[in-house]
């Protein structure tokens, strides 16, 4: 039991750092467009 | 620009020029609202702009505004602080901002939709214990509060943040909306939640206020995105614009930025490279490809002399050389972007009714749920069960299915629509659609095709066939009207000045120094002295004449369109009335209407007969639809309770139509009467269901048997069940068609 002592702040520590890298994951654009991914390389031909 | 507010920098008329356009009408600037978050944000706008600016085009989706004002008469800076004072967050925008801000508002909603999914998640794996009435530890319990109360943080005040800042602005402005209830709802329970946390004892409301933010950010995320993807088609056009172009100046070619281009400049384009204007192409035969602008995968083969589009690509190997007609906001693709923006931005009445119905539901439910914890304490309930209570009954009942029952519905219409090519210019237009009961129809250029051919030629006096035919290309050379098209193939040498034309009549100028008139034989100054042969399938006459008596006849056809037969027996099986209208002659109108199985027609109407046809439909009753071409039609259409027309390239601004078919066929029309339909039938069931919802979840939140996160689940759930109502609408064919009235016909090869 007393492991969740240490695991708790383990998992709010992952939890937060997830946030962050998917701020920065959206910030840059890498969730646009992702409808066009799909007829991209067609397009392109 | 927006740190030190000093917003009279922009009133300097150097810098105004540089972030707007002067036109006749005055100066069009472009803003971004960064605080404009939903429909009432959008309405406190127009509010603040109803009077100092003309043209108000609102873009929820975009978060932008523009419109028109008079420098003169309103300065630029007085507008931009009452807007900022309203919290909408003005910003100015120039040129390729708008793209970029918008994408700048795609990905924050998108990352708040994200942050606000993890935490939404996470708390409830750590209030796990208290779900299934585990008792832990005291010390794990209270890492656990604290936990929830790191990990909600971010998901309610950051992600929920757009709910708070418009709560707020709406009870600066004294105006209520969903937001009000949302925020109120948020607050309290985090709060409250936080408190507790501290003081280590009570219920905790992280877990329902994260999934509160997340059902509603996805809520909204989804609408927008259905709002948004009605013009998506359309919008591709614009990242296909140039930036600069190659001018020919002399026997140089100048590299020139884009907005120096001029009509009757020579532009070449080379291989690979996206046309910078309208115009005719010169020298040489070229391949375009015109898929964004035309739905035509293939590439389309352009002769001399043809006209070209701004935004198609030069796919040859060899640089083509065209002479630009239309640049700027002049050309199609700028006027197409323009519509699409109009369209949806603009807010239908329906929408307003059910914003204002929203706003008094609020002022209830903040009633209601005063009243609920007032009484909770009355019957002897301790301060934390009245508060749940009180909490129960804000969330369950916040109107936002309400509030989204029309916009989702109407998106993902227009959306259809837009795939199938019919471009919806007038929010009310899909509700007077589904109310229609009677069609009327143009004939040349809308149930025929658009390019009517010259099949013959009768002399009728002494003037040689020949030089008969040249006058009459002559006199209408430069204009849009079918019967024009059917002289252009003839070079006339000849050219015609004091060129009058009269609607619905005819045409008259000076060739040579004489006076000449073409048009129909009924109306014609001088009627031939013998009868013309009557019109046979389709064919039409018309009369030249001169200063002193007709001097020759010509007999034009036009092809009746492939699809106009189906579409009269599909529109014929939805009951309703068809009506054929035409300024031809009797005989050529009876053997199309009876081609097409059209019971009533009526022939040789001039624009104003035929709107008094449609005023004698009104009377009776009847909701008329009128199609048309938009050239000598206008009042027709504007008159008529909803019209659609096939506008033929430069006109399709002047054809102020409410649905504008942007492909060569009228096959939309069913489609689109079945849509507008179908949309009502949405909106009536979305509005039926969020009433229903709230009059059978208010009761229990009152009397207590219904929890707050019950009530977050049960209040977000049906505003995901309005918009995936709507949504249901949507699905089908995700191609456009072929949008060739604004291209004359070319080879595909």
């Amino acid at each position: 039991m007393t492991s969740l002592y240490l695991l708790i702040p383990i998992g709010v520590c992952v939890v937060l750092g997830a946030i962050v890298v998917f701020l920065w994951a959206a910030s840059d654009g890498q969730f646009d467009g992702l409808d066009e991914v799909s007829t991209r390389l067609p397009d392109d031909e | 620009m927006d740190g030190g507010r000093d917003w009279t920098v922009f009133d300097r008329p150097e810098l105004r020029s540089g972030i707007g356009t002067v036109t006749p009408a005055g100066c069009e600037v472009l803003l971004a609202l960064d605080g404009m978050h939903c429909a009432n944000c959008a309405s406190r706008a127009e509010a603040v702009l109803a009077g100092q600016a003309s043209d108000v085009r609102l873009n929820l989706a975009a978060r932008t505004v523009g419109f028109c004002f008079q420098p003169q008469r309103t300065r630029l800076s007085d507008l931009l602080r009452m807007l900022e004072q309203s919290g909408l967050e003005p910003r100015v925008l120039a040129g390729d901002d708008t793209a970029a801000h918008a994408a700048r508002a795609r990905r924050l909603d998108f990352a708040r939709i994200g942050v606000a999914t993890i935490c939404a998640m996470q708390v409830m794996m750590l209030a796990w214990p208290s779900y299934f009435g585990v008792r832990a530890d005291p010390g794990i319990a209270q890492l656990l509060r604290w936990a929830q109360f790191i990990v909600a943080t971010p998901g309610v005040l950051w992600a929920g943040w757009p709910f708070f800042a418009g709560g707020w602005r709406a009870a600066r402005a004294r105006a209520l909306d969903m937001n009000v209830p949302v925020a109120l709802a948020l607050g309290v329970a985090f709060a409250a939640s936080a408190v507790r946390t501290a003081q280590g004892s009570g219920d905790l409301y992280f877990d329902t206020a994260t999934m509160f933010v997340w059902f509603l950010t996805l809520g909204r995320f989804l609408e927008g995105r259905t709002r948004a993807r009605a013009g998506e088609h359309l919008r591709l056009l614009a990242r296909r614009r140039a930036l600069t172009a190659q001018r020919r100046a002399g026997h140089q070619l100048e590299t020139v930025a884009i907005g120096q281009i001029r009509a009757g400049d020579v532009v070449v384009v080379g291989s690979g490279d996206a046309l910078p204007a309208d115009g005719r192409l010169l020298e040489n035969a070229a391949d375009l490809d015109e898929a964004l602008l035309s739905g035509e995968s293939r590439p389309v083969l352009r002769q001399v002399d043809q006209p070209v589009l701004a935004g198609s690509m030069n796919l040859g190997e060899a640089p083509l050389a065209f002479r630009v007609e239309r640049i700027g906001g002049e050309t199609v693709l700028a006027q197409i972007t323009g519509l699409l923006d109009r369209a949806q931005s603009a807010k239908p009445k329906l929408q307003q009714l059910a914003d204002r119905m929203a706003a008094h539901f609020v002022a209830i439910i903040l009633l209601l749920a005063s009243l609920g914890f007032i009484l909770a304490l009355a019957r002897g309930s301790n301060a934390d069960q009245s508060f749940n209570i009180a909490l129960a009954v804000l969330v369950a009942s916040c109107p936002c299915a309400l509030s989204l029952a029309v916009p989702a519905a109407l998106a993902a219409a227009t959306s259809k629509l837009a795939r199938a090519g019919l471009l919806v210019a007038n929010a009310d237009a899909l509700q007077a659609l589904a109310a229609v009961d009677t069609v009327l129809f143009d004939k040349t250029g809308t149930l025929t095709l658009p390019a009517l051919r010259l099949l013959r030629t009768h002399p009728l006096a002494d003037a040689g066939s020949v030089r008969c035919t040249h006058i009459a290309a002559a006199l209408e050379r430069g204009s849009r009207h079918p019967i024009a098209a059917a002289f252009g193939a003839c070079a006339s040498p000849l050219l015609a000045q004091d060129v009058r034309h009269q609607a619905g009549v005819g045409v008259s100028g000076l060739v040579d120094g004489r006076r000449y008139w073409l048009g129909a034989a009924e109306r014609a100054p001088f009627p031939p002295a013998t009868p013309l042969r009557a019109g046979e399938d389709g064919e039409t006459s018309i009369v030249l004449c001169d200063e002193a008596r007709a001097i020759a006849a010509f007999a034009l056809g036009a092809a009746v369109r492939a699809e106009a037969a189906a579409l009269m027996e599909e529109l014929a099986r939805r009951g309703l009335q068809l009506e054929l209208l035409s300024g031809d002659a009797e005989e050529t109108v009876r053997v199309l209407a009876q081609r097409l199985n059209i019971a009533r027609y009526a022939a040789r109407q001039s624009p104003a007969s035929k709107l008094s046809r449609l005023q004698q439909l009104q009377a009776q009753g009847r909701r008329v639809l009128a199609v048309g071409d938009g050239l000598n039609d206008a009042p027709l259409l504007a008159g008529a309770d909803v019209s659609a027309c096939m506008p033929l390239g430069a006109a399709l601004t002047q054809a102020r139509a409410d649905l504008l078919l942007l492909g060569d066929s009228l096959a939309p029309i069913a489609l689109a009467l079945d849509v507008a339909r179908s949309a009502q039938s949405r909106i009536r069931e979305n509005l039926s269901w969020a009433l229903l919802y709230n009059l059978l979840v208010l009761p229990l939140a009152m009397t207590g048997h219904l929890a707050p996160w019950l009530a977050a689940a049960g209040m977000s759930c049906s505003s995901l069940l309005v918009v995936a109502n709507a949504l249901r609408m949507g699905a089908g064919s995700r191609r456009m068609p072929l949008p060739h009235a604004f291209i004359q016909p070319a080879t595909v090869h």
